[in-house]
């Protein structure tokens, strides 16, 4: 159930240009529909991770709902708590959350235990807009990425083509693994080595050859940053959206594609069945799938939009898209296989791997 | 005084009684609701079932413990927690210990200002202070860059992420707990005691091991144990500057309640961590007392 959501941790400020820009955004709130107004005056509770997330949020998407009055409340923690919580209100007429963000693996675990409800698009208008491959039908889905591989070209001259560039031995010791993201390391590893999304157990023993050839394991995504501008890591696997943001921050990393695919990360917006501001939920989702705010969300974290509907011109957003080529080869984790084995993987990573 | 013997006996039971229930009260129902009531839920908990995909389960098990028990991998995590306690510890004492005689018997006019230098450290969160140890001990770090300018190394040391790095952070975290409660208790020993060892002839060595120890055990055994319970309980230490691979009990118990949802795993865990860090203090001071018994 470890759910690490992977979006940067940067600081922000709102300088008065974006303030009026998103206030601008306001002005367009008709966008928030009808739903708008039938949740007129109410209050959102939104669950989120907290942090930039939070204040991108709170930045890019409240400023369409306040023309309707509606009130967004947060309700911060990070995901398995969160779930947790879901899970001990799921008996009670009312919950405490109207909406509940969550990684695409959450949402699919609170479904399959029967605490989310399927919502009814015809209430969100801009949902018509939704990429067939990011949509399910218990969430709706917010941004998303997919893996690759961040190197550094002044010591990895030949740009790698394959996950399997991370085991060659002219990058001994040099290659890092992050410790939170057990679950897509694991799942890179099986990839190369006769397993796939819903087999990771080859990929343990792959992943040991790796232990054996000196890979670094950092304790966060932050630190894997700190090791690559140090340079004492050369490569590593990594959200694209996470590398864009890296590299834009003067990190000396160039981003390749690995051939078996890009295995999406996705971040959704669930309702509870219990919500007790379902109407207000709908309000949220709307406004959330807007362009404007999902432009915002490619600025800011360097995220792909969920929706067809946004204009990606900016130099930013033209790093962050996938290619039509790469966008045929996005791949969806095997969510079933993840909520059985997340414990043992986990337990394996501790006990096998790390120690 | 008059009055007072003056004053009848029982209505004077009854009023101290309701004084004292006064006092305690108030305390004595924040712990029951702040730390009793949840340990027992906690403990219920931990006797459940963990089910992927399901959270917690109903059941009356002891799995979870025999999993901590029986598990090499909790048992060394454990056994690596109470070394690295016991290692911290005696380091604080060795650190500690003149520390504190000096600030207990300095007559300087910067008493109180050394005073607050030891105290200032508390004023800063222990995940702060590995922030701070961070910097100190990176590969391109303060020490390290020390170390290569001085021609003492050729290539960076490799100490972050290391049981160095967790063992000097901890110690750090725990040293003014240790040296406030020495200079307390030296502070009450009598400076005459010692000046009369010295004029019978006796060497300062001797002095300090056959008077000023002694009188000192007390303060040596109550800050060693709580220097002792901090490190056993240490997390942001051995997270920030331990690493991934470096495991001790207190993260580890997050990572299952927090970050696995494993409510009755991470229970067991917290309760064997508790009994053992209180099963050692209790055994560690029992065993000093009898043998400063002994030794009088």
């Amino acid at each position: 159930m470890n759910i690490r959501h992977p979006l940067p941790t940067r600081s922000w400020s709102l300088s008065r240009r974006r303030f009026i820009e998103g206030a601008g955004a306001a002005g367009i709130a008709a966008a928030v529909g009808s739903h708008g107004v039938n949740a007129a005056g109410s209050k959102v509770v939104v669950g989120t991770w907290g942090g930039d997330y939070q204040n991108l949020i709170q930045k890019n998407i409240v400023p369409l709902l306040q023309p309707a009055s509606i009130e967004v409340v947060y309700a911060t923690d990070q995901q398995p708590p969160r779930m947790t919580k879901m899970l001990a209100e799921a008996r009670l007429p009312r919950g405490t959350m109207d909406i509940s963000a969550l990684a695409r693996n959450g949402s699919y675990e609170m479904y399959k235990a029967g605490t989310l409800l399927e919502p009814d698009i015809s209430k969100i208008p801009n949902a018509k807009h939704l990429l067939p491959q990011v949509s399910v039908p218990y969430a709706v889905p917010h941004i998303y990425s997919g893996r690759v591989i961040l190197y550094n070209p002044k010591f990895v001259t030949e740009k790698p083509t394959s996950y399997a560039d991370l085991w060659d031995p002219k990058y001994t010791g040099r290659v890092g693994v992050i410790d939170v993201q057990y679950l897509p390391t694991i799942e890179s590893a099986a990839m190369i080595s006769g397993g796939g999304l819903s087999d990771y157990e080859p990929g343990k023993a792959k992943l040991l050859e790796l232990k054996k050839m000196g890979c670094k394991i950092v304790p966060t995504n932050e630190a894997m940053a700190q090791a690559l501008k140090t340079e004492e890591i050369w490569m590593c696997i990594m959200w694209k959206a996470r590398g864009v943001m890296w590299r834009n921050a003067g990190i000396p990393i160039e981003i390749a594609a690995p051939k078996e695919g890009f295995v999406l990360f996705i971040s959704d917006f669930c309702i509870p069945k219990n919500a007790p501001n379902k109407e207000g939920a709908y309000a949220f989702l709307n406004a959330m799938l807007d362009p404007k705010p999902q432009e915002g969300f490619i600025e800011d974290m360097g995220y792909n939009p969920s929706v067809s509907d946004v204009e990606l011109t900016t130099a930013m957003a033209k790093r962050v898209r996938f290619s039509a080529e790469e966008q045929a080869n996005l791949l969806v984790p095997d969510y079933g296989y993840l909520a059985k084995n997340d414990a043992q993987l986990k337990e394996w990573w501790d006990k096998g791997f790390k120690a | 005084m008059v009055d007072r013997m003056a004053a009848p006996a029982i209505p004077r039971k009854a009023s101290s009684h309701l004084t004292a229930t006064m006092l305690v009260g108030p305390a004595t129902v924040v712990v029951v609701a702040m730390l009793l009531l949840p340990l027992v839920i906690l403990f219920r908990y931990s006797l459940n079932r963990f089910v992927p995909g399901q959270f917690m389960v109903e059941a009356l098990t002891l799995e979870n413990y025999a999993k901590v028990f029986f598990d090499p991998y909790y048992r060394t995590v454990l056994s690596r927690t109470a070394g690295i306690a016991a290692l911290c510890t005696a380091l604080c004492l060795v650190i500690g210990y003149p520390a504190a005689y000096l600030l207990a018997r300095t007559q300087s006019r910067f008493k109180t200002l050394l005073i607050l230098l030891v105290v200032m450290p508390l004023f800063v969160g222990s995940a702060v202070r590995a922030a701070g140890w961070m910097v100190v001990f990176g590969h391109r770090g303060a020490f390290n860059a020390a170390l290569l300018w001085l021609g003492v190394v050729r290539t960076p040391l490799e100490i972050m992420f290391t049981p160095v790095a967790v063992i000097v952070g901890i110690t750090g975290v725990n040293l003014p707990f240790m040296v406030l409660t020495l200079q307390s208790v030296i502070e009450g020993i009598d400076p005459v005691l010692e000046e009369a060892a010295l004029g019978l002839g006796a060497p300062p060595l001797a002095v300090f091991r056959r008077v000023t120890l002694p009188l000192s055990l007390p303060g040596v055994v109550a800050g060693s144990l709580l220097c002792f319970i901090l490190a056993m309980n240490a997390y942001a230490t051995p997270v920030l500057l331990g690493g991934p691979r470096f495991q001790m009990m207190a993260p580890v118990v997050y990572t299952q309640i927090s970050e696995q949802a494993n409510w009755p795993l991470g229970g067991a865990l917290a309760f064997v961590l508790m009994a053992a860090t209180l099963l050692m203090t209790v055994g560690a001071g029992a065993l000093v007392r009898r043998r400063s018994r002994q030794a009088h």
